[in-house]
């Protein structure tokens, strides 16, 4: 990893973790803390997730642990090897935060209570499936079970479909991000107080804290334009507003909304003479909107129809209209945006030199940067180094 | 010091759900959070609307009516005594009412103002209007995020808008933190639309290394060899309604994963087929396998099947809904995940939460004060944070200037 200029420079952090928690590593170590991240001898077994570039080296051809793993030092951990064992939980011990995953590579060799008498500042964050106790805290989750018992896989899906998940690893991800609210959060509350502590993340209630309108119908539909009950069907892209809707035009798929100002929607209709009887002053009682959503809705679905999708998306946009052009991975790579704003970050993955992600956010003061991607415990003597440990 | 973030001020001007999400998740924890609003503020945005009842407990309210001049040296103040100042308008807003970052950061140099635009500074798009649902249909979500042959399904709720209001809230407090050794506060641009981008980093990396496109796999892993890998039907839906269908989520991420649910099955003959053999030639026989597995799941309710798998180490979960989640679910139950406001609503009465999901040990976050109206708490915030006088207050009501 190179030096960086991130807002966290200085903060030490071990990263144990799995893929439930690994994303929130990714963001502390990407603003700039000194993330070390212990491995086996063969190597993290999350190097095997793909994508992979063929023709990189054993170790280092994984995209998806070079995206996740970002920004660590790789330190290799016998386990078997006592002197290795020891060495770990010395790191530990000279560590801010501690982040561990229940079942991840290290987590039963660090002595907990040790490390937290003979650091009382330390932060601990255990992200596991469940939490730490309870009947259900041994199941096996990876992200689509998990996001079964959080309830994103219930609410996302059509009628046709089965419950679907997100694409990739985004449950995991929610659950990764409240993994680095939590550290940065109890080291706030260090700092203030000289006492850590330890924090659970438990990725089902993370999962279930972020799903928009799930828990709104079960307390309130009775207050909801739209409900037939407490639980809102899969029903693709249709939002449980019922006023946005992924609808097919010439060319490709946009989502469609007459939100934030259903008024201008209706003028843009009457331009283009499509907007049949939405003007009859009847759908402007009280008690009508519900009608005049769903007839404005049918309408737009028609003119929608009829327009080439590219033009479309640029004509709600210049008309305020926060309509969406889905664009498959080809057209988000071309975004002139992300472009425009210098977006993109040099990757080196192994050999290789592509490019990538940048940062999710940009700091006035403390600029994001990405180090290169190594193989297996590239970083193991440098780190040893630090705590006063030779390499051998 | 009873929860983590006491003592930490913070100026919220944010709207809508990505932002109240952020400063919901900083008041849980303990943040003075003063939530700036107007009475003129309707729908969703009414302080009695569902919506507005979910993201905004925990705040104190404030009005203050912008429009007004004579509003903003009042709101000038509150930015100079704040520790962050948040707001997720369209660019420039705060500018144009003099309390921009440049205009207070040399007053109050400890400041971060975190900006929570659709499309961040500058760039071509950079006006666009955005919700969730377009930063998803922009950002690849949309369509990665469904069966193939369709583009039209994507996430089924506003996950980027939980996820902004997430990665706000490490901006900030990794602002703070940097703040403790510098001195000095930062401006924070966020784009709503780099963050949703963010999260399909590996399909991206591998459309720029290896020129493939992913497109989307239904329930399948995009990349890896993994199957079964799907929601089966079950039996136990009360109607043929979508909404009432019940459904398992099973996983084998591994040979012996596949063997064990093969015992829970009772070893059927059509699993000792060849082609079930590798994880490979499952993957490339899954419509088959899938049927297989759904026939067998159709005849139990999905919490046996749940309970009998991972009873023998196979990852299977009931799908499920709110209700169940509310209901349920023993886990968030034992958690506290739903619980009641620890005051009650004037017109509302106690109110059903959904708790902050982290357990802090050395400072628990057990406070969820119910929601504010508009202005109700205009005279304490401008005390504490101002020193104005009730009277002084109180006039400024009268001028409209706190309404």
């Amino acid at each position: 990893m190179t030096e960086t200029s991130g807002a966290l420079v200085g903060v030490r952090i071990v990263d144990l973790t799995d893929e439930r928690g690994i994303y929130g590593a990714k963001l502390l170590a990407d603003l700039g803390a000194d993330v070390v991240r212990p491995e086996p001898p063969g190597g993290d077994p999350l190097r095997l997730r793909g994508p992979h570039r063929e023709g990189t080296p054993d170790g280092c051809s994984s995209l998806w642990h070079a995206f996740f793993a970002s920004n660590r030092r790789f330190f290799c951990v016998d386990l078997t090897d006592d002197e290795r064992c020891k060495q770990l939980q010395n790191i530990v011990e000279h560590a801010d935060i501690l982040l561990v995953c229940d079942g991840a590579f290290g987590f039963e060799e660090i002595d907990l209570e040790r490390a937290r008498e003979k650091s009382p500042k330390l932060v601990v964050v255990n992200t596991s499936s469940f939490g730490t106790e309870g009947p259900w805290k041994d199941y096996l989750a990876p992200d689509l079970v998990a996001g079964a018992f959080g309830g994103s896989v219930g609410t996302t899906g059509d009628k046709d479909t089965p419950p679907l998940k997100t694409f990739g690893e985004l449950n995991f991800m929610l659950s990764g991000a409240y993994t680095a609210v939590a550290a940065l959060s109890a080291l706030y509350s260090a700092r203030e107080t000289g006492a850590g502590q330890v924090v659970d993340v438990p990725v089902n209630a993370c999962i279930a804290s972020c799903l928009e309108h799930v828990l709104m119908f079960v307390w309130y539909n009775e207050r909801m334009m739209f409900a037939t009950g407490p639980v809102v069907p899969r029903q693709g892209s249709l939002h449980w507003a019922r006023t946005y809707v992924v609808m097919q035009a010439k060319g490709g798929s946009i989502m469609v909304t007459p939100t934030p100002d259903m008024m201008a929607q209706l003028m843009w209709l009457v331009e283009e003479d499509l907007h049949e009887d939405l003007l009859d002053d009847s759908y402007m009682e009280p008690g009508n909107h519900r009608a005049f959503v769903t007839k404005l809705m049918a309408i737009l679905r028609k003119f929608v129809g009829m327009k080439d999708v590219e033009e479309l998306f640029f004509e709600a946009q210049e008309r305020h209209s926060p309509y969406g052009w889905v664009l498959p991975i080809d057209k988000v790579a071309a975004n002139p945006q992300l472009e425009a704003r210098d977006w993109w970050v040099p990757y080196r993955v192994g050999d290789v030199s592509t490019k990538g992600p940048g940062a999710p956010y940009r700091f006035s003061e403390t600029p994001w940067s990405l180090g290169p991607y190594d193989g297996p415990g590239a970083d193991s003597a440098v780190a040893l180094a630090e705590i006063g440990w030779g390499e051998n | 010091m009873t929860r983590p973030l006491d003592g930490l001020k913070i100026l919220d001007f944010t709207h809508v759900l990505a932002g109240p999400f952020a400063t919901r998740l900083l008041g849980d924890m303990g943040a003075d959070v003063v939530k700036v609003n107007s009475s003129t503020r309707s729908g969703p945005m009414a302080t009695t609307h569902p919506h507005y009842l979910m993201w905004n407990r925990n705040k104190r309210a404030l009005a203050i009516d912008m429009s007004k001049e004579e509003s903003r040296p009042f709101c000038r103040q509150l930015c100079e005594r704040a520790d962050v100042v948040i707001d997720n308008f369209s660019v420039g807003v705060l500018e144009r009412w003099g309390v921009g970052y440049d205009t207070v950061s040399p007053s109050n140099p400890g400041v971060i103002y975190v900006q929570m635009s659709g499309m961040g500074e500058g760039g071509p798009w950079s006006d666009f209007v955005t919700y969730a649902p377009t930063i998803h249909a922009l950002s690849g979500l949309t369509h990665l995020t469904g069966v193939p042959g369709r583009s039209d399904i994507g996430i089924g709720f506003s996950y980027n808008d939980h996820q902004a209001g997430l990665h706000s809230a490490v901006a900030i407090l990794s602002a703070l933190d940097c703040r403790r050794r510098t001195g000095r506060g930062q401006r924070v641009d966020m784009s709503q639309f780099e963050v949703g981008v963010n999260f399909v980093g590996p399909a991206l990396l591998d459309y720029f290394a290896n020129d493939h496109a992913a497109g989307p796999v239904g329930n399948r892993m995009p990349y890896d060899p993994v199957a079964p890998h799907n929601c089966y039907p079950c039996a136990g839906a009360v109607s043929e309604n979508v909404e009432d269908e019940r459904w398992v989520a099973i996983v084998c991420m591994n040979d012996e994963q596949w063997q064990a649910l093969r015992g829970v099955m009772g070893n059927p003959e059509w699993s000792r087929h060849a082609k079930y053999r590798t994880a490979e030639s499952r993957v490339e026989n899954v419509a088959e396998l899938d049927a297989a597995i759904a026939d067998w799941t159709r005849q139990m309710e999905a919490t046996k099947v749940m309970t009998i798998c991972q009873s023998a180490g196979v990852p299977a979960g009931v799908v499920q809904t709110g209700a169940d989640m509310a209901e349920r679910d023993p886990q968030l139950a034992l958690q506290k995940f739903i619980r009641s406001t620890t005051d009650e609503h004037p017109e509302l009465g106690a109110m059903t939460v959904d708790a902050l999901p982290l357990k802090f040990h050395g400072t628990p976050c057990d406070e969820y004060k119910r929601v504010r109206a508009v202005g109700e708490d205009n005279a304490a915030v401008l005390q504490e944070w101002l020193g104005m006088t009730a009277e002084q207050v109180q006039k400024g009501e009268e001028e409209g200037i706190f309404t």
